[in-house]
């Protein structure tokens, strides 16, 4: 048995009847949509049309909500619809970077991740979701798509069909009859938040609570800037961070000729999800794990250290790695699950696996001082070894996690391992320079650390080189260079991240004038948070619908 | 198929031990399918209806389950009567959610998003509970409760007096949608008073007598389903009467093959799946309908034995040719060459639609012959001066294809739409009432209610008692400000009673605000012409059904449903037995028992009388062993019959022939001076109410009644025409009239997910008009009308003919500052100032978030609430059809440094200037023999017939 939807278009008059069905029987909040219906003209007066497109969950056969899902709230019913558990969900918003097709959202009133679940609570006791009971036109068909006699069988057999993103390799299961690449491709047109009917000022879902404040009286304004760790347009910022794009004009039309289409309707944009908390955690498990590794490395090459020095390094890594922890639980929505990522385990997630290696590395440093103080070497060879195996695995896991994130074509990136080791050595060489403000780090521990530092940073401008320019053959990536090389971004990069952060503390080091040798240090931790503030910001405001 | 969750050994340990809760305990029994695993079902069974279990969806991870008592009502958002189920929670005792109802054959389970939104309506914060009563001035936003109790003996005392001292005049009782049938006239009938005024004039007048003037009948009811070719000026894809029955039915002829061509300056929903979108300059339909016709006449076509058997075409020779042969041929040549003018390439001309589309839609129309559907709702029939003409030869066409009231074809909406037959009619009231029907409209088709505020300033009469019901004229009328003027004013106006369920412009304005029912909290019956059948329905308080099947006490429906919201009948009752307690008015006993003698009627009983003589429930009834009452509570619809073609047809009854006679010149039968039929090929059948029982092509009406010159149909020009405009100042046409699928008028703003998907109006505009003013979407621009001007902001789409301007109705709801609740979803805050006639609107905020019980009130994240241009339009009646022409000749003009989005200023002095000019296009009564009105046509409340002449 396989449930999925046919949306017959040649029917849709797009009156979002099976919208409001869909919040009645959910209660959905206001601001959020289960389903909703895209509007798209399209076409030179006389010859123009609306495109009305019905989008939702399409219970992907390879759902990578599910994959990403670290605690098993999202899954795959035998039946395949992909269902989600509220009460397991910790509001960790993963699923909303890995579903490329903006299916899912935070419901205010939960605080937990929701979506269309093909009404699983009907089709169990035998009844059809209710917005194909609501459908004026019968323009949604459901039905078991194995079953050569249903209804959507039949269609399926005979009608031409086409799905959203078929590129991303999900096998979606809502098939469109006469779906419009006008509006099946989101880069065709612009995200607004002035539509033909609406606007919107304030922040949906996850940035509800920021509008209730608002209704308090609090200042908006100044609260998204603060959640998004950037000074925004007051416009912008109105939005909880918006979904910009640059239409990439030339492909639009290459498809449809000189249709010049333009979204008249669509739901509110529900801002950048994942905030400067995230920019923020990786560097600051990049600094945790590159002190360690740097450790391991000078040990490796026969450098010497004084035990003060050990616990203070060692100590700075736990400190870096709880505040990587406090981090990671203040993005979450529901930050008194955040246990749920250890303990209700699904381990295909690289949220699980980095949880886990953040877990285990603490201990391994923790093992490591306690065999030092101890003076246990068993106990301090284990901790050493498996604070170095831990410890390249809280540097890189990251990549994998973005990777596990589908929805980001940008963070799909091979690369994006070295990136994000190359910046935990910088981070952990760096880390240790300033540290020698504080202590006493030995001369050769500091030339090694600059060594390092300036080798990363090399290694590091060769590596955004290369995503920025051959890793990325998708369109919504490209929009992201775009935006990084030309855009919104372009001067935090040019400026901000190659030529102060990372160009010039390369040059820096290379003057070899020890004064100069920790401001290098701070501007390439700098540096680090700046390009992942862009790494991670960017991507995501790549519409996805 | 259910899901289990199968937890990790460590998720197993740590819930153990209790670190982390247990999502893994015990599920309860899981509730039965009620189809086979695969197979997917719409409906719970109705044997379940009064307990039905399902999951909540809320409630799905822990698999919690709610029962439900499910009961039928309908909609009461639009005019359609959709068939509703709430599903009444059985523990909290309130709606939980709505749905179709499977039993209903005009919607069919299916509904819009006006349906299901009820449930926000119901839940609406803001919305009125009790009983208010107006503390300071009128209008001073100041409100007492009161108990229904005072507020009857208040009204009923009142009222009771002026029906002692004969001034039945002064009550008046105007109505927004009724959405009943012949409820409230009755009532109004039973105190004797001619006092029904309703909105028909500024909705639907213009087609209504377009229709009516061939045939009798005044609306269509297309067979969509059926039809091979459908022409639409109107949008019922997304909106008007009946938009969801319609467009199911209309797609179902598409998906058949049916062509749809649709007549529209903007781009509708509708206009998009069109076959052929026809971009026609507003005004200019009938021009192309006519270049339609002729093509089909000069084509032959045309069906020639229905306009041979049903056109009077005799009579149009015999008067217009009198030298000529009266032969059917000689008909279509005189015909031919009567629209001589109507070429395709005149029709380019006017409408701008290419001629070759013209000839090819034509064409199309022809093929298709008999199956040819169309409807004209509001649009173009409300938008112009003479738009009545647009249905005239939108009718032409359905004439000349003898596609009226055939399989695929175009009905009469009375054949289509049951009328109910209740316990006591009283007799007709002995009053004209010249505030509703005045001379200078016989022939209008329905009260000049639009004119209402404008005869009261004028000194033609007063209103002593004055029902606004769910009617909200300040704000949905044209010229709110003068509307304003007249409520204020305590000389003209004793009380205004604003009965709605919601807060509402006009309640602003009222001495009392009275809470009546929402959809699942009022009693109606309904029936409309939906598609070719006849069906009823029935809207019921559900909570009281739900009261009824859980065994409680009440009496009356408010002490059931929620705060004291009363269902309207049993207002009525209780009012009308109050006004009238000892019977010697003569008003009492057209309210008691028919089942119980002299004793008050109830409301059960009410119902109980109709659906006992309802043709074929009360043996329906029977096989489930119900009451037809029952029957109607469980089910919600009864079909009275599934399809009903060419009633023309219907053959006169024996009984009645007994003593007619037949006319042998025209073949009409006729008896004790009453038109019964027609002898047609040599049957005596019914034919069509109009005096030659015929369509009639020649109206000798349109002839005695001074109109000599639209005795045939015509192309009459809009008064926003090409040739009304001077572009060089800016001036554009603007249609100002159209809907969106998600809102209805101002009845739908206080839902929430309605208002959340639209909640502007933006002016539309084609990106060379846009150039012009160097505008962009978003933009302000001030557009002036006749008497003042509004600021809104434009929207550029290809999706508008250049040249023509659009901008959506429902939208620029607003309260004052002193309003302090009231429909905070949907309303902007404003200031309004007055210096004497010159009124001037200021938006001082827009939509915000607030806080209320509803959580989602604080996460409004909309803040434009659109602007409110009808306020700013004068009174425009037709001097022919009385209805209110809505499009605006406006001057457009760049904004100034002062002008603020949602600007308004109006002068109502200059309000009067216009309703004066367009008083004088009329040629009032009296008509021949000192006629007040053609007796053939139809009248709400027809009064005894020497009310009919005028004395003197």
């Amino acid at each position: 048995m396989k449930f999925g939807f046919v949306i017959d278009n040649r029917k849709c008059i797009g009156c979002h009847a099976c919208t409001v069905a869909c919040k009645s029987e959910h209660d959905v909040p206001v601001g959020v949509n289960r389903t909703w219906v895209k509007q798209t003209e399209k076409g030179t007066f006389p010859n123009t049309r609306r495109i009305f497109q019905v989008s939702r969950c399409n219970h992907c056969t390879d759902a990578p909500c599910v994959s990403i899902c670290p605690t098993e709230a999202l899954h795959t019913r035998e039946d395949g619809i992909v269902d989600f558990n509220n009460d397991r969900c910790i509001g960790c918003k993963s699923c909303m970077q890995a579903c490329p097709y903006d299916a899912l959202y935070i419901d205010p009133e939960t605080n937990t991740a929701a979506k269309c679940n093909y009404c699983a609570h009907r089709t169990d006791i035998g009844l059809e979701p209710a917005c194909v009971n609501v459908c004026p036109e019968h323009a949604i068909i459901s039905g078991d798509m194995e079953d050569p006699n249903t209804e959507i069988s039949q269609l399926l057999a005979r009608e031409q069909v086409k799905v959203r993103k078929p590129e991303k390799g999900t096998k979606p299961n809502v098939f469109y009859i006469d779906g419009d690449e006008a509006s099946l491709n989101p880069t065709a047109t612009e995200r607004s938040h002035e539509y033909m009917w609406g606007t919107q000022t304030s922040g949906v879902g996850h940035y509800a609570k920021y509008a209730e404040q608002k209704a308090e009286g609090a200042d908006l304004i100044a609260m998204i800037q603060e959640l998004n760790g950037h000074k925004p347009s007051s416009k912008e910022a109105t939005y909880g961070g918006s979904n910009e794009q640059e239409t990439p004009k030339k492909q639009v039309e290459m498809i449809m000729g000189d249709a010049n289409p333009k979204r008249v309707y669509d739901t509110p944009d529900k801002g950048i999800l994942w905030g400067w908390e995230v920019s923020a955690y990786v560097l600051t498990k990049a600094i945790s794990a590159g002190i360690f590794l740097m450790v391991v490395f000078g040990s490796l090459l026969g450098y010497q250290m004084v035990e003060t020095t050990q616990y203070i390094l060692g100590g700075t890594s736990l400190i870096f790695l709880a505040a990587t922890g406090i981090l990671l639980i203040m993005d979450l929505d529901r930050p008194d699950r955040f246990l749920y990522v250890l303990l209700r385990p699904q381990w295909g997630s690289w949220l699980v696996k980095g949880g886990y290696s953040i877990t285990v590395f603490g201990g391994m440093v923790t093992a490591w001082l306690a065999g030092i103080f101890l003076e246990i070497p068993i106990l301090e060879s284990v901790g050493f070894l498996g604070g170095f195996a831990s410890g390249v695995m809280v540097a890189i896991y990251t990549a994998f996690l973005f990777a596990q994130a589908k929805g980001r074509d940008f963070w799909q990136s091979p690369s994006m391992v070295f990136h994000m080791f190359i910046h935990s050595m910088m981070a952990g060489a760096a880390a240790m320079m300033v540290f020698s403000l504080f202590t006493n780090v030995d001369a050769s521990w500091m030339s090694l650390a600059s060594y390092v530092l300036v080798g990363s940073l090399i290694v590091n401008v060769l590596v955004m080189i290369v995503e920025l320019n051959i890793t990325h053959p998708t369109e919504d990536a490209k929009l992201v260079v775009k935006m990084i090389l030309k855009g919104r971004y372009s001067n935090m990069f040019w400026v901000g991240v190659l030529s102060l952060t990372n160009l010039l503390p390369i040059v820096l080091l290379l003057l070899g004038i020890e004064a100069l040798l920790v401001p290098a240090a701070i501007l390439s931790i700098i540096g680090i948070y700046l390009t992942e503030k862009i790494w991670v910001e960017a991507p995501q405001r790549i519409a996805l619908s | 198929m259910a899901y289990k969750h199968k937890p990790s050994v460590i998720e197993k340990i740590a819930e153990s031990l209790k670190i982390i809760p247990s999502l893994h305990e015990e599920e309860g029994a899981q509730i039965p399918r009620i189809t086979e695993p695969g197979e997917l079902t719409s409906y719970p069974p109705p044997e379940q209806w009064d307990n039905w279990e399902e999951y909540e969806a809320k409630g799905w991870a822990r698999k919690e389950k709610k029962n439900y008592s499910v009961v039928p009502t309908t909609c009461f958002n639009c005019e359609s009567a959709c068939g509703l189920l709430a599903y009444v929670d059985k523990t909290t005792g309130g709606v939980r959610k709505f749905e179709g109802n499977p039993y209903h054959p005009g919607s069919r389970g299916r509904n819009c998003a006006k349906g299901p939104a009820t449930v926000n309506q119901i839940t609406d914060p803001d919305r009125i509970l009790y009983p208010l009563k107006r503390k300071g001035e009128r209008g001073s936003g100041e409100w007492e409760r009161v108990s229904w109790d005072e507020v009857l003996d208040d009204i009923s005392g009142r009222i009771r007096k002026a029906l002692e001292e004969g001034r039945n005049n002064e009550i008046a009782y105007h109505v927004g949608r009724p959405g009943h049938e012949g409820y409230a006239n009755r009532v109004l009938q039973g105190w004797g008073v001619d006092g029904h005024n309703s909105h028909t004039n500024i909705c639907s007048s213009g087609a209504r007598f377009g229709y009516n003037i061939w045939q009798g009948y005044d609306r269509p009811s297309p067979d969509y389903a059926n039809a091979e070719f459908i022409l639409l000026v109107s949008a019922h894809l997304e909106s008007g009467h009946y938009f969801n029955p319609h467009a199911q039915r209309i797609m179902e002829g598409m998906m058949k093959g049916g062509k749809l061509a649709v007549m529209d300056p903007r781009l509708s929903n509708t206009a998009s799946m069109a076959d052929y979108w026809m971009p026609t300059y507003p005004g200019t339909e009938a021009a192309a309908l006519l270049a339609m016709v002729r093509v089909i006449l000069q084509e032959g076509i045309h069906n020639r034995d229905y306009m041979h058997d049903w056109v009077n075409w005799k009579e149009y020779l015999q008067k217009v040719h009198p030298k000529a042969e009266v032969e059917f041929d000689v008909f279509i040549d005189k015909v031919i060459e009567e629209y001589a003018e109507f070429t395709p390439e005149f029709a380019e001309k006017e409408t701008g639609i290419p001629a070759e589309t013209i000839v090819e839609v034509a064409r199309g129309i022809g093929k298709a012959g008999s199956k040819f559907s169309t409807h004209n709702w509001r649009s173009a029939g409300s938008g112009n001066l003479g738009g009545w003409a647009v249905a005239r030869g939108l009718q032409f066409l359905s004439v000349v294809t003898g596609s009226v009231g055939t399989v695929g074809g175009t009905s009469p909406s009375a054949w289509n739409k049951f009328k109910p037959e209740f316990f006591d009619k009283p007799p007709a009231q002995k009053f004209w009432n010249e505030l509703h029907y005045p001379k200078e409209y016989p022939l209008a088709f329905h009260e000049m209610s639009q004119l209402l505020p404008h005869f009261l300033l004028e000194g033609r009469g007063k209103m002593d008692v004055y029902f606004t019901r769910v009617f909200n004229p300040v704000w949905t009328y044209p010229d709110g400000f003068t509307w304003i003027e007249a409520l204020t004013n305590h000389d003209i106006m004793g009380l205004h009673i604003a009965l709605t369920p919601t807060w509402s412009e006009t309640a602003y304005f009222a001495d009392y605000v009275l809470p009546m029912g929402l959809a699942s909290e009022r009693h109606d019956i309904n029936s409309y012409e939906t598609h070719s059948g006849m069906w009823i329905a029935f809207r019921q308080p559900v909570l009281r059904e739900f009261a009824r099947r859980e065994g409680k006490d009440f009496t009356f429906t408010y002490e059931v449903n929620p705060g004291e919201v009363w269902e309207e009948d049993e207002f009525w009752i209780e009012l009308s037995w109050r006004i009238d307690p000892d019977g010697s008015l003569g008003v009492r006993k057209h309210f008691e028992s028919p089942y119980r003698k002299g004793e008050k009627i109830n409301v059960d009983e009410y119902y109980q009388y109709i659906f006992e003589h309802t043709k074929g429930l009360p043996e329906a009834a029977e096989k489930e062993g119900m009451t037809p009452l029952d029957y109607m509570k469980k089910y919600g619809a009864f079909e009275v019959e599934k399809t009903s073609y060419l009633k023309n047809l219907n053959k006169v009854a024996d009984a009645d022939l007994k003593g007619a006679k037949t006319d042998k010149e025209t073949g009409v039968i006729s008896k004790d001076g009453k038109a019964l039929g027609i002898e047609v090929n040599k049957e005596a059948v019914v034919g069509f109410p109009t005096p030659s029982r015929k369509q009639e092509f020649y109206s000798q009406t349109m002839v005695d009644w001074k109109w000599p010159e639209y005795a045939i149909p015509q192309y009459i020009k809009s008064h926003v025409h090409e040739d009304e405009m001077d572009r060089d100042k800016g001036d554009y046409p603007l249609v100002p009239t159209f809907r969106l699928p998600v809102l209805i008028h101002s009845r739908s703003g206080n839902a929430k997910w309605l208002t959340e998907i639209a909640n502007r109006n933006p002016i539309w505009m084609h990106p060379k008009d846009a150039a012009k003013f160097d505008l962009k979407s978003g933009d302000l621009i001030k557009a002036h009308t006749e008497i003042g001007y509004f600021v809104d902001r434009v929207w550029v789409t290809e999706g508008m003919k250049p040249g023509v301007i659009a901008c959506s109705h429902h939208l620029g709801r607003w309260r004052r500052e002193r309003d302090k609740v009231g429909n905070r979803w949907a309303t902007n805050t404003v200031s309004i100032e007055r210096d004497n006639g010159k009124w001037t609107m200021r938006t001082l905020q827009g939509i915000r978030p607030f806080e209320s019980e509803d959580a989602d009130s604080k996460r409004i994240f909309w803040s434009d609430g659109g602007v409110h241009q009808n306020i700013t339009f004068p009174v425009h009646p037709d001097p022919i059809s009385g209805m209110h022409c809505w499009h605006q000749k406006v001057r457009l003009e760049k904004v100034g440094p002062d002008d603020r989005y949602g600007d308004i200023m109006v002068d109502t002095n200059k309000s009067m200037e216009v309703y004066k000019k367009w008083m004088d296009m009329t040629r009032p009564a009296p008509g021949p023999e000192g006629l007040r009105r053609p007796l053939w046509f139809n009248r709400v409340l027809k009064p005894t017939i020497d009310n009919y002449y005028l004395k003197g």
